[in-house]
């Protein structure tokens, strides 16, 4: 009977989490619901964005496990080149704590999204209202949960124990016997549980907070605005941060045990320190410590790892314990109610202002775009991605690589960025006008304002990008030829961004009955068509042959360029009426 | 359906608060078996959260609910199998389709399957619905989310049906069908709470009407024996409401007001 009726609570949590599934994926589409629902409505594969994420993160976690087993190799060859245990020890606890913090940062990434759909409590709404008792509801919430991070769960628990038995197995040798083996996949089991459990308990809890950023917060004040587009930046850099992190980590783990950096003596102390530091490291440490089998580490290391762990365990048990408090809560039909009621705002003063029409769009593109997944990454896109490129050529150092071809190699490497994130630009640029267009309808709106307020975007966000990147490069042997080009540039990828969106406007300003942005002069079609390729076409010429052409020629080029943009797109979009009338 | 002839709901003396704000105050009231009970008042006067803690998704400060003679946050389970809801936004799940709610439904509360066919087919029919049985709800009209959902809470054939304004987004006849139902409902002995704002839909269909002002019981009876309290006889539902939540002269001061505005720019 109990089977019977979990199993109908295991059947509700199914119909729970897809409802979570379909808020979260609603709340980030923002102002594009009516088209998402389009498209979950024709495509049902759409319907479960979830199994990408899931299978994304099962990717990344087992593939993480080469840490932990390229660790134990190179650790072995190490030993046999005459490195000294203290440093392998030492090496070993940071890249194994590296690969515990990890394995949560690729959770919480991957999971986020779906949890904070769960966390809003939303979902569990309509399930009170059916015959399911306030203990069976909470059951459910923990199954939803469950539900979320599966496939995740499978393989953060089973891949650390997996992989140690093979890379054990495989250099078993002088330094280590058949009883420690046994016990150093038993250690594996008992550190991935308890990380495991411990993940499970932050991606709760960080999912709940974003939850009532997200959606309970006074969407309205500039506090919300900030907490928000400062949790999307993070969420994006953390992102691309921990991606590179494992790449470089991976590709230079051999060198970096081969280094023996530190005297013996340092070794052991910073080891006595970390292992004391319950997470990630004395999770690392312990495994480290029985993989070299106890030898050359100091007793202190051994009991700071334990005594590390130990309060690890303590932290991990109030960790679950504060997120099954929330779980409960948030499948308690109070919860939402208290949060609002908390976050009841006084207004003080109703006063309206009458900003000129061009800032009056961009305000409201801005209030837009920060509310949404999809249009704040187009936004960060090209201030991060220059910055990015510039970390990796910086880190990887393509002057060693690529040598006298370095600059262009990289310039050009970066700018194959920058064009695809104009591309996005214009993409999300007129995306935005989609949303509300029954109340725009409404309004007296002149296009032109409208059309306008785009262009700060690509003259703005792109620029800024560009030369930020400059900052990460002012140390490098390339700066100063990248100087040169990035400046020469400048107004390559803005100029093209624009047109491109004159273009775009031209072809499907008005597009299948919806209304996006209409040009002011509809006539001469062939003439703007002509202007508009030959803006981005000599553009692209300009990028392509900038090896040959000199800097001088680039900036004529760019000069040429942005007068016939301005003429281009008063053509479109005259200043005044009587412009259109009489003078065209 | 088993009716009785005790009080299906019997309300004493309830409060709920929420932080500083006193939603419900020491409210009290009682349902018939065959009656159905208006809940009338101004926005936020606290007729969902009564609603909410006669279903037990709310816990209670003060006081004491009884539901089918049961008490609503012990006997939860027993109260919910005999009990259907429509809320004021549709709850229902939206990422599932029409099919599959009735399905989950239909599992969760252990319907015969022959028997709830045939009613869901009915209703589907008799509310032009049956068209978007196979589509996703989310992509519904609001009108037509509200009739899954009144589908939904009708499809066990409950004794009680509670009602936050079930005819928000309702076309003109699917209205009068689902008042119609309601109607039928109470003939066959079966209570509604019916909680609403619309004044003239109280007036057609309730037996009884509670008006409830910032959470306090301001009248109970019937529409003329609340116009007697009004001291308005003869009066329609909408003058006695404004009189008896003492609205009356602020509102005839907002029109004034309004008057003034439209006046002075007409001038200008």
């Amino acid at each position: 009977m109990i089977l019977l009726r979990n199993k109908v609570l295991y059947k509700a949590s199914k119909r729970v989490y897809k409802e979570a599934v379909l808020h979260a994926q609603l709340q980030s589409a923002g102002s594009n619901q009516q088209r998402y629902l389009e498209r979950i409505e024709k495509d049902r594969i759409a319907r479960s964005p979830d199994i990408i994420y899931k299978l994304l993160a099962t990717i990344y976690i087992a593939s993480l496990t080469f840490l932990p087993i390229l660790s134990v190799f190179s650790m072995y060859r190490q030993l046999s080149e005459g490195s000294s245990f203290e440093w392998l020890n030492f090496a070993s606890g940071i890249v194994n704590g590296a690969f515990f913090f990890i394995q949560l940062v690729i959770l919480v990434v991957f999971a986020l999204m779906l949890a904070w759909g769960i966390m809003s409590g939303g979902p569990y709404e309509w399930i009170h209202t059916l015959p399911f008792s306030r203990k069976e509801i909470e059951k459910i919430g923990l199954l939803t949960f469950v539900r979320s991070i599966n496939v995740q769960l499978i393989a953060m628990t089973l891949v650390l124990p997996i992989g140690m038995t093979v890379a054990i197995s495989l250099t078993i040798g002088p330094y280590i016997s058949i009883w420690k083996i046994l016990a150093i996949i038993l250690l594996s089991i008992v550190l991935s549980l308890v990380n495991t459990c411990f993940n499970i308990g932050i991606l709760i809890i960080l999912s709940r907070k974003l939850a009532i950023v997200m959606e309970e917060y006074d969407f309205a004040s500039k506090k919300a605005s900030f907490i928000r587009i400062g949790t999307m930046f993070a969420y994006f850099f953390v992102s691309m941060f921990i991606f590179s992190v494992v790449n470089i980590g991976i590709q230079n783990l051999d060198a970096f045990y081969g280094l023996n950096g530190l005297s013996i003596k340092d070794s052991t102390l910073i080891s006595n320190i970390l292992s004391f530091v319950p997470y990630p490291f004395s999770s690392g440490y312990l495994l480290s410590i029985f993989v070299l089998d106890f030898n050359g580490v100091a007793p202190l290391t051994i009991v700071g790892s334990v005594i590390g762990f130990l309060f690890h365990c303590l932290i991990t048990f109030l960790v679950i314990r504060k997120a099954l408090t929330i779980l409960r809560n948030i499948s308690s039909p109070e919860i939402k109610r208290k949060k609002i009621m908390r976050r009841k705002t006084i207004v003080e003063d109703i006063v309206t202002k009458n900003l000129p029409p061009v800032r009056a769009f961009m305000k409201r593109d801005l209030s837009i775009i920060t509310r949404e997944m999809q249009q704040i990454v187009v936004l960060i896109l090209p201030i991060m991605m220059p910055i990015y490129t510039a970390i990796t050529g910086y880190v990887e150092d393509f002057h060693v690589i690529y040598g006298n071809t370095t600059v262009t190699v990289y310039f050009i490497i970066m700018m194959v960025y920058v064009l695809t994130n104009t591309m996005a630009m214009i993409v999300s640029t007129t995306t935005i006008e989609t949303g509300g267009e029954t109340i725009m309808a409404a309004l007296p709106i002149n296009e032109r304002d409208k059309m306008k307020s785009k262009i700060p975007y690509f003259f703005g966000t792109i620029v800024i990008g560009m030369l930020l990147s400059l900052l990460v490069m002012i140390k490098s042997p390339i700066f100063i030829g990248t100087l040169y080009l990035t400046l020469s540039f400048l107004l390559v990828f803005p100029i093209i961004g624009v047109a491109g969106l004159l273009l775009k406007v031209r072809l499907f300003g008005k597009f299948r009955h919806k209304y996006v942005v209409e040009e002011i002069k509809g006539k001469y079609k062939f003439s703007k068509y002509v202007l508009i390729i030959l803006l981005i076409s000599l553009m692209m010429v300009m990028f392509i042959f900038s090896a040959v052409v000199g800097y001088w020629l680039i900036f004529t080029c760019e000069a040429v360029c942005l007068v016939l943009l301005v003429f281009t797109f008063n053509y479109m979009f005259p200043k005044k009426e009587w412009k259109v009338k009489y003078l065209f | 359906m088993s009716i009785g002839k005790e009080p299906m709901i019997k309300v004493q003396q309830i409060t709920k608060s929420f932080g500083d704000v006193v939603a419900v105050n020491n409210l009290s009231f009682e349902v018939k078996p065959g009656e159905v009970f208006g809940l009338l008042g101004p926005n936020g006067a606290g007729k969902t959260t009564t609603v909410k803690l006669i279903l037990g998704l709310l816990e209670l400060d003060q006081g004491e609910i009884e539901v089918f003679g049961l008490h609503p946050e012990k006997d939860e389970v027993e109260i919910k199998k005999k009990l259907g809801y429509v809320s004021e936004d549709p709850l229902i799940y939206k990422s599932m389709t029409p099919k599959m709610l009735f399905d989950f439904i239909t599992s969760i509360r252990d319907l015969d399957e022959a028997k709830t066919t045939e009613k869901l087919r009915y209703y589907l029919e008799s509310l032009e619905a049956v068209e978007y049985y196979e589509k996703l709800i989310a992509t519904l009209s609001r009108g037509n989310k509200q009739k899954m959902q009144v589908i939904a809470s009708l499809i066990h054939d409950p004794d009680l049906l509670i009602l936050d304004e079930p005819l928000t987004g309702l076309d003109a006849k699917s209205a009068k069908v689902v008042k119609e139902i309601i109607e039928l409902h109470s003939e066959r002995g079966g209570s509604v709470i019916f909680s609403t704002h619309i004044l003239e839909v109280a007036e057609d269909i309730c037996d009884r009407i509670a008006i409830i002002d910032r959470g306090k019981l301001v009248a109970l009876g019937t529409v003329e024996e609340l116009s007697k309290m009004a001291d308005k006889a003869g009066a329609d539902l909408e003058t006695i409401f404004l009189k008896l939540t003492q609205q009356d002269e602020s509102v005839n001061h907002i029109i004034q007001n309004l008057r003034k505005m439209f006046h002075n720019d007409k001038k200008k």
